[in-house]
């Protein structure tokens, strides 16, 4: 017997990022109307599946993370006006997405300069969420029932911006307890490089990351690779990434980097030889950061893999990196 | 880390928080209506306060819930609430600075198979107790300490036995420890020849890994061929790290193993202490503080910075080609970022270049010790905010109006409420504990 599925979706809200989405200069432009049009029809045939599935929708803004649409939560006051040609539940979600992304794109205003999107707080809290609804589940239904089965929860990732490298900790331990909550992770790529780190994501959580190149079929997509919940997935035959990058970004600069230098004490990761970790205060000996110079990789645009080097495209944008000064030695690696 | 086993009430409650809690819980569910229980309930709790701290084989049949107390209204939300609490205050305890762990571990399991381990005072059996949270130690252990191998070694009829080489992979660790009937107790234990089989097979090991023994021990005796205090002195100048849990009672001997060495010592008082001071091994040891007492200009001989890459990962379905480590023909594998070789498995150093390659999520499993999310405080009272909240900011549960009567104690909000410091967003009590103990990473900050 199929059970009921939890579905956390989590779009990714960065104007900037959708603005050069639907550009005509792209091959396939989407702009964020379309872009909706086609999420909520998906979300509506998640809804329409089973009638106990759940569903909440969090949204990744510049600078803050809220929750769209929650299937337990009154999150407005005001019920859409009946319509006797459309199912309440659909048109409830429809609306309440809806209007609560237009309040939070009208709050954003004239921002000189806008900060990167805060999907690590989307993710923790659609985590927090998923921890709720299990842990609410396990003292109410009784025995019978194995709570962590009962929701199979998953989160779906739409995600338009680049990898965000400065969030690499915090990202990296929202997928570990993915891990221990045995919450699938799917990404969708709808617009802009692949992301290293929700490539990681989708395979430690054993989901499935999609880049998305014909951006025109975005929801024939969604609805086959996405709808099914992780125990169905294992008879159909859903797209999985093909190869995956495990590369880590560095403490110093928040690059990211292929070969990296790592304290032995606390596994910092550093882009060059350093004399003392700045995490723990070690100092390494001295013949190391000799031999380590010496042995370091001339690096040729050959020897990075991606052609374009995923540089940090966000990252100018936030006060952090400008205040920490990139050394000469830094750009002949770029 | 502070020896926490002379705090006698600390204990009691350690017993692994989440899962005491969740069995409070359903208790109240089942427990309605079960008034015949109570005035039972009362004459042991009489009798358990005579003698605090009991062991085991003087203490009287004991209940799990007898552990927690209703209040007036027959409701356990106190006690569960209290529980919290007391987590939360120990979190508060801890020190906020970093402090410097070894993370790369070297750990041997020395298990007692002498015939004290078949005593039934740890039920079933202390053997088949000890072989349960060896295994569960074992998996945590390797959760948190991914880098990290541990080896296994029995003491069985007066000589060491080595029952599992060192090894990272936690399903082969396990697989020793699966087979009972190849691990049955008989003989003396001989501590000597244990520990100095443990200390040969760690002494190839490079000085940046801590070297580690975990003894679990229950006989009262030790039958050594020559003098333990030589092999105590040995792995002092080896840096060797003896950590002793004793089922029995203190030996003077595994007492100076562990106080010497700089390891910590215990002894198990019921089946859940045992658990608990077994699992209070499994973070990684706070570095001491002897190993940089050259003075400001001297290195630390035990740090090194390590050149390491980070490989991808090709799929099953990427065309078939050599591999570099065994010349087999394969599909899958792990690309070295420097010569672009392929090798079957990582963490490995590359069999072309001898670049260290290792996956990168290995390594950020260990962060969340380097950056601990603050702890978050408790509201404790509602004035001077003229539009709180309403819910949760991380699960969205809405928060009650009106503050709880119980007797506040200290670290527990009336309203329900916790704060970050950093980002002033309220969070339940449930979030509070899931985000510190399990994200490591705040919802408001994302930090």
């Amino acid at each position: 017997m199929e059970k009921a599925s939890h579905l956390s979706v989590i779009v990714d809200l960065s104007p900037t990022q959708w603005h050069l989405s639907a550009q005509a200069s792209n091959q396939y432009p989407l702009s964020i109307e379309t872009f909706l049009s086609q999420l909520l029809a998906f979300l509506n045939a998640h809804i329409a599946s089973k009638h106990e599935n759940t569903l909440v929708v969090f949204g990744a803004l510049p600078g803050k993370s809220v929750m769209l649409y929650s299937s337990t939560e009154l999150l407005t006051d005001d019920m859409p006006p009946l319509d006797a040609n459309s199912y309440l539940p659909f048109k409830l979600v429809d609306s309440t997405v809806v209007r609560k992304i237009m309040d939070e794109l009208d709050a954003i205003g004239k921002l000189e300069e806008e900060p990167p999107c805060a999907l690590v707080g989307a993710v923790t809290k659609a985590l927090c969420y998923i921890n709720r609804i299990t842990h609410h589940s396990s003292t109410t239904t009784g025995v019978a029932e194995d709570p962590t089965t009962l929701h199979d929860p998953r989160i779906l990732i739409l995600s338009v911006s680049p990898d965000l490298s400065s969030s690499y900790i915090p990202i990296m331990n929202a997928i570990f307890s993915a891990q221990k909550l045995k919450v699938t992770i799917d990404v969708c790529k709808v617009y802009g490089p692949d992301t290293v780190f929700l490539q990681q994501a989708a395979h430690l959580t054993d989901g499935s990351y999609i880049y998305l190149e014909r951006r025109d079929a975005l929801l024939q997509n969604l609805i086959m690779s996405f709808l099914s919940p992780p125990f169905i997935r294992k008879i159909l035959a859903v797209p999985k990434q093909d190869k995956i990058d495990f590369r880590a970004a560095c403490f110093c600069h928040k690059n990211i980097v292929d070969v990296g230098f790592v304290c032995s004490v606390c596994l910092s990761i550093f882009c060059q030889p350093l004399p003392v970790c700045s995490t723990c205060r070690t100092k390494f000996p001295i013949n190391t950061l000799k031999r380590l110079n010496a042995a370091r990789p001339a690096i040729t645009p050959a020897n990075s893999r991606m052609g374009v080097p995923l540089a940090n495209l966000n990252n100018a944008a936030t006060p952090r990196s400008t205040s920490t000064p990139v050394p000469n030695g830094m750009s002949n690696l770029r | 880390m502070a020896p926490r086993n002379q705090d006698g009430n600390f204990m009691d409650v350690d017993s692994d928080s989440d899962i005491s809690l969740l069995g409070d819980v359903e208790h109240r569910g089942k427990g309605k209506g079960k008034g015949k229980a109570t005035d039972k309930r009362k004459k042991d709790k009489g009798k358990a306060k005579a003698k605090e701290q009991a062991y085991t084989w003087e203490a009287s049949y004991t209940r799990s819930w007898d552990t927690v107390q209703e209040d007036e209204a027959g409701s356990l939300q106190g006690a569960v609430e209290d529980l919290m609490a007391r987590g939360r205050r120990r979190r508060l305890l801890a020190p906020a600075a970093a402090i410097r762990r070894t993370i790369i571990r070297h750990l041997v399991l020395l298990l007692d198979l002498s015939a004290a381990m078949m005593d039934r005072d740890m039920r079933p059996t202390r053997f088949d107790l000890m072989l349960q949270y060896a295994r569960e130690f074992v998996v945590e252990w390797f959760d948190q300490n991914p880098l990290g191998q541990i080896g296994v070694v029995g003491m069985r009829a007066g000589i060491g036995e080595r029952i599992g080489e060192m090894s990272g992979n936690p399903q082969d660790v396990l697989k020793y420890l699966s087979d009972r009937s190849r691990l049955e107790p008989t003989g003396e234990p001989s501590l000597q020849n244990a520990i100095e089989m443990a200390r040969s097979s760690m002494s190839h090991l490079p000085t940046h890994s801590s070297r580690e023994i975990l003894i679990i021990f229950g006989s009262l005796t030790t039958c050594d061929p020559g003098n333990i205090h030589d092999t105590l002195d040995a792995c002092v100048k080896n840096k060797i790290r003896i950590s002793v849990v004793a089922l029995a009672a203190e030996m003077k001997i595994c007492r100076n193993l562990c106080d010497k060495t700089g390891g910590q010592f215990g002894v198990a008082m019921n089946e859940g202490h045992f658990k608990d001071i077994l699992f209070e091994l499994v973070p990684p040891p706070a570095q001491r503080a002897v190993a940089r007492t050259g003075g400001p200009g001297a290195s630390n001989p035990a740090a090194d910075l390590m050149m390491m890459g980070f490989p991808t990962r090709l799929p099953d379905s990427s065309p078939p080609s050599l591999c570099a480590c065994h010349s087999d023909m394969k599909s899958e594998g792990f690309l070295c970022p420097r010569c672009m070789a392929k090798v079957c498995d990582v963490p490995t150093d590359c069999d072309i270049c001898g670049l260290m390659i290792v996956s990168s999520p290995h390594l950020a499993r260990s962060y969340h010790h380097l950056f601990p999310v603050k702890p978050y405080e408790a509201v404790r009272s509602m004035d001077g905010i003229s539009e709180p909240v309403t819910a949760c900011h991380a699960c969205a549960r809405v928060f009650s109006i009106t503050a709880s009567t119980a007797v506040a104690s200290e670290g527990v909000s009336p309203w329900g409420r916790y704060r970050c410091p950093d980002c002033h967003n309220d969070f339940c009590a449930e979030c509070d504990v899931f985000v510190h103990d399990v994200i490591h990473c705040c919802p408001g900050c994302g930090k």
